[in-house]
């Protein structure tokens, strides 16, 4: 990372002190997740604010019409763009990848694409010819730790409330139909990937934690950006509400036990949990009041008689 | 967990299993190993292997440890000295030592210093104070000194100078305040690992067929024409007397020049730093190829290098007329077994 | 998914092997004399070579770290050592990534606080790759390191290891890896601490601590075989060295 990326040494050993003794300057318990502030656009399909605690974002899905991949004429294109610009943090750079902006691309790219969260069968229009061709854009508003786990939050609602145009073939054209004329069709979401970040913190020396038998190493959910830079290594585990593991990601740091981390994976799943129930309730609310808002009373009224 | 399997052991290669079967055979004897008991099986410790558990062992270098157990860091042997136990690395950089006659290269020149790369884990540095300078050792160093230190020794130049100390953080600080050291001149420079190097009361010599060699600790190596001038013994003699020869030249001892301080006015002309090789004839190009090949030989058998098996080694390569045939993998094992062999014969 | 019979009803795997056991592994230290430290690895069919050179004065003062070493990994995967040939740009997020991992796992293994202002440069050449790539590398780069006598805490030893249906398979060929989730753990020492863990496809949450279990013991035979060819060669060096 750029500059700004350091934290003084007297900061350092603050955070680390505190986290000896069980607490998080932020006043959070160890494994207490930041709760996240989804705002759905009361408008458009697609576009979501996620608010985690100071850290901020915005995802915007968009579609158009595309020739697929010559290897896959059957399936649809789904690409999601994580460029962090300096307006997040002065610690990322413009136009410059550093090692970490491109892990947190491939985190989202292997919990969200890989694992078919999309189904991209699902997006062909006619094989070989058209496709859909989805992005999901994200802008960082603002850092404050806890990137992976926000974007993929944010990724999953904006996709899950993203509709798509309507189309309808007429011999080999294809007409794409208005929002005003026909319903627009929600994209067909497999299942919902969650990243929980657990990041690692060694209380002793190196040499207790390679050869001791303690396991003293204190592990803290959704590290903030001061215990982001004093940390000594993390797990990104991705998982769903369906107890699948989609991705576990531990890139190197920290050596930590076997069975602390199959521990730490049996918590991140009822996180994941609550997590999941919580994205469908709003989005379900969501859909209620869009409802609501279009009056289609008069159909109802019509379909019922 | 790992006693519910059972995992079959890949089969090993039998080229290298030859004379030392009885090493790999004790590899299940090895998980199970405990303490100095089983310590006869072998010399050599590998990274994160118990060494010992006696907590009076002072750590030395090679070792960690956690409350009273000791493990070694490196691959290598483990060496116990009075009460400090460390493990010395089979192979790794060189690592400085005062007193070391070493070989080096001018990497870059600057404020009253030059570093200097000697294989080390960092430059050395050789403080512009601590070099013989055109017109004497006990002038002093001017500011025009400090702008022609590239006159004196640039980029690239190579040269011969001792270990000064070294610093706490592990950098070197040389010094070539002695006539047998300064720029290097009419010759080729050969590196090999420094852990071949053997260290010996004397490290340049003249050898047979009017060839010098230095020998520095670092594993640099440099083969040059002997010069007329030359202090070095010759080895033609046998050692006893090539020591005698050495004490009565002034050999090396630390701290006491052996040359008289007007000689040394005289010698520290500007033709210390010159960059002109003398004339070297075929015979001498020859000579010295032959040796830098035995010499690559010796570094390819991983054999330690001392004059007299340079010494060894040339004879034995004289069965191959051509200089370049003993770059032949197979030829560099004839010398070396060669070499083993008549050391035998002579009982050392 | 696929035709191929991966695991038969007799325990036997595509090459043969039962669930437990490792393909041929063969490794052999300072291959290239002329850097600090080398290795050469085949775990199966995967071949890599791996060269270090250092610690030593970094070229460039911007790697210049005032209280440890810094390690510099340079991953090339040559184009031929798929069946495809392809080539694989530096710059592939893919690589980014598998060089960041092992930078990583090194940075808290190798005891970097005794070099400081130095450079650790780690080259590594993937000759074939047969599943378990970034194993294989692991595992060269900790044998390369270690004849560069670059102190150690202790081995890192690398392992795959894929379910199938129920059963665990270790160290997976690349048949098995295309066709099952895979799971690539980075193990220390003779230990449960696991320096590297990843896992890229979808795997039963439930399946994890089985799995895990086999790689670990897995990962501590690789550190035998290891240890086996360190101390034979370091035993065949200093018998050499008597002066």
């Amino acid at each position: 990372m750029g500059k700004d990326a350091e934290i003084s040494l007297n900061e350092r050993n603050f955070v680390k002190e505190g986290l000896k003794n069980g607490f998080r300057l932020n006043g959070r318990s160890l494994d207490e997740m930041r709760r996240p502030i989804i705002n759905i656009d009361k408008n458009e399909y697609g576009f979501v604010e996620v608010e985690f605690g100071k850290t901020k974002l915005a995802v915007r899905v968009s579609c158009e019409i595309v020739k697929p991949y010559e290897d896959r004429p059957f399936e649809g294109i789904f690409t999601i763009s994580t460029e962090i610009s300096p307006m997040a943090s002065p610690m990322f750079e413009n136009g410059k990848n550093s090692d970490d902006e491109v892990l947190i691309s491939r985190f989202i790219e292997k919990a969200v694409s890989r694992s078919n969260a999309l189904d991209l069968e699902s997006l062909c229009i006619i094989a070989g010819e058209k496709v859909w061709h989805i992005r999901a854009d994200v802008n960082y508003l603002s850092y404050d730790g806890g990137l992976i786990d926000a974007t993929c939050i944010g990724v999953m609602t904006a996709l899950q409330h993203f509709k798509k145009p309507d189309v309808t073939m007429k011999g080999t054209d294809i007409i794409v139909h208005d929002f005003d004329q026909r319903q627009p069709v929600p994209l067909i979401i497999l299942h919902v990937p969650i990243c929980i970040t657990y990041s690692f913190f060694n209380p002793v020396d190196r040499e207790e934690n390679i050869k001791g038998d303690a396991n003293l190493e204190i592990a803290i959910m959704d590290a903030d950006r001061s215990e982001e830079l004093v940390r000594d290594g993390f797990l990104v585990l991705t998982l769903n509400k369906n107890r699948e593991l989609i991705q576990i990601s531990k890139n190197g740091g920290l050596p930590i036990d076997g069975l602390a981390l199959i521990e730490l994976t049996q918590r991140a799943h009822d996180r994941c949990q609550e997590l999941t129930e919580h994205i469908k309730a709003l989005l379900q609310a969501d859909e209620k009041e869009r409802y609501k808002n279009m009056n289609l009373h008069l159909l109802e009224v019509g379909a019922s008689r | 967990m790992s006693s519910l399997l059972s995992i079959t052991r890949p089969t090993k290669r039998d080229s290298r299993s030859n004379d030392y079967d009885s090493d790999v055979d004790m590899k299940d004897a090895m998980s199970e190993y405990q303490d100095e008991g089983s310590k006869d099986n072998t010399s050599v410790v590998t990274p994160g292997e118990l060494v010992t558990e006696d907590p009076t062992w002072m750590k030395g270098h090679g070792t960690y440890s956690l409350e009273n157990q000791t493990y070694s860091s490196v691959a290598g042997n483990v060496l116990r000295l009075n009460r400090l136990l460390s493990v010395i690395p089979i192979r790794g950089r060189y690592e400085a030592e005062t007193g070391d006659y070493i070989i080096g290269r001018i990497t870059e020149v600057g404020q009253k210093r030059w570093k200097v790369d000697i294989g080390c884990k960092q430059d050395a540095i050789l403080m512009l104070g601590s070099v013989n300078l055109p017109g004497g050792i006990l002038r002093r160093k001017s500011e025009s000194d400090e702008l022609q230190m590239r006159n004196f020794l640039k980029e690239g130049d190579l040269l011969n100078a001792e270990v000064q100390s070294v610093y706490s953080n592990g950098q070197a600080a040389l010094h070539t305040r002695s006539l047998r050291y300064g720029k290097l001149r009419n010759g080729v420079l050969l590196k090999v690992p420094s852990s071949l190097i053997i260290r010996q009361k004397n490290h340049s010599w003249n050898l047979p067929g009017n060839v010098s060699v230095i020998i520095g600790v670092n594993g640099f190596i440099w083969l040059s024409k002997t010069s007329s001038t030359s202090t070095a013994p010759s080895v033609n003699a046998s050692t006893n007397s090539a020591q005698s020869a050495l004490a009565s030249k002034g050999g090396y001892k630390p701290g006491e020049g052996s040359v008289s301080i007007t000689r040394l006015e005289e010698e520290s002309s500007w033709e210390i730093y010159s960059d002109k090789n003398d004339e070297i004839s075929a015979s001498i190009r020859g000579t010295i190829s032959r040796y830098h090949n035995v010499i690559k030989a010796m570094s390819a058998c991983e054999l330690g290098i001392t004059e007299k098996r340079i010494c060894m080694g040339y004879d034995a390569s004289m069965m191959y007329a051509d200089t370049s045939m003993l770059i032949e993998r197979e030829a560099q094992e004839i010398i070396c077994q060669d070499i083993i062999d008549s050391e035998k014969m002579r009982g050392d | 998914m696929s035709r191929l019979e991966l695991y038969s009803p007799e325990g036997l795997r595509v090459d043969g092997r039962r669930w437990n056991e490792l393909r041929r592994f063969d490794c052999k230290i300072n291959t290239h004399p002329a850097f600090d430290g080398s290795s050469y690895v085949e775990q199966g069919n995967s071949k890599v070579i791996c060269m270090v050179r250092g610690p030593m004065e970094p070229p460039m003062r911007s790697q210049v770290n005032q209280t440890q070493a810094v390690i510099e990994m340079n991953l090339n995967i040559a184009s031929f050592s798929t069946l495809q040939r392809r080539k694989r740009s530096k710059n592939d997020k893919r690589m980014i990534e598998m060089k960041t991992t092992l930078e990583r796992t090194f940075e808290q293994s190798v005891m970097s606080h005794l070099y400081p202002r130095t450079l650790i440069e780690v080259n590594v050449q993937v000759l074939a790759q047969d599943g378990a790539v970034l194993a294989t590398m692991t595992n060269a780069i900790t044998l390369a390191l270690i004849d560069a006598g670059v102190a150690m805490y202790d081995y890192v030893s690398a392992v795959s290891v894929g379910i199938h249906d129920q059963t665990p398979l270790l160290d997976l060929n690349v048949l098995e890896e295309n066709d099952m989730s895979c799971l690539t753990i980075g193990v220390v020492g003779k230990s449960e601490k696991l320096a590297m863990l990843l896992l890229e496809d979808k795997m039963p949450l439930d399946k994890l601590e089985n799995a895990l279990a086999v790689a670990i013991a897995g990962g501590h035979r690789i550190r035998d075989l290891m240890d086996d060819e360190v101390r034979s060669h370091g035993n065949q060096r200093v018998s050499k060295l008597t002066s």
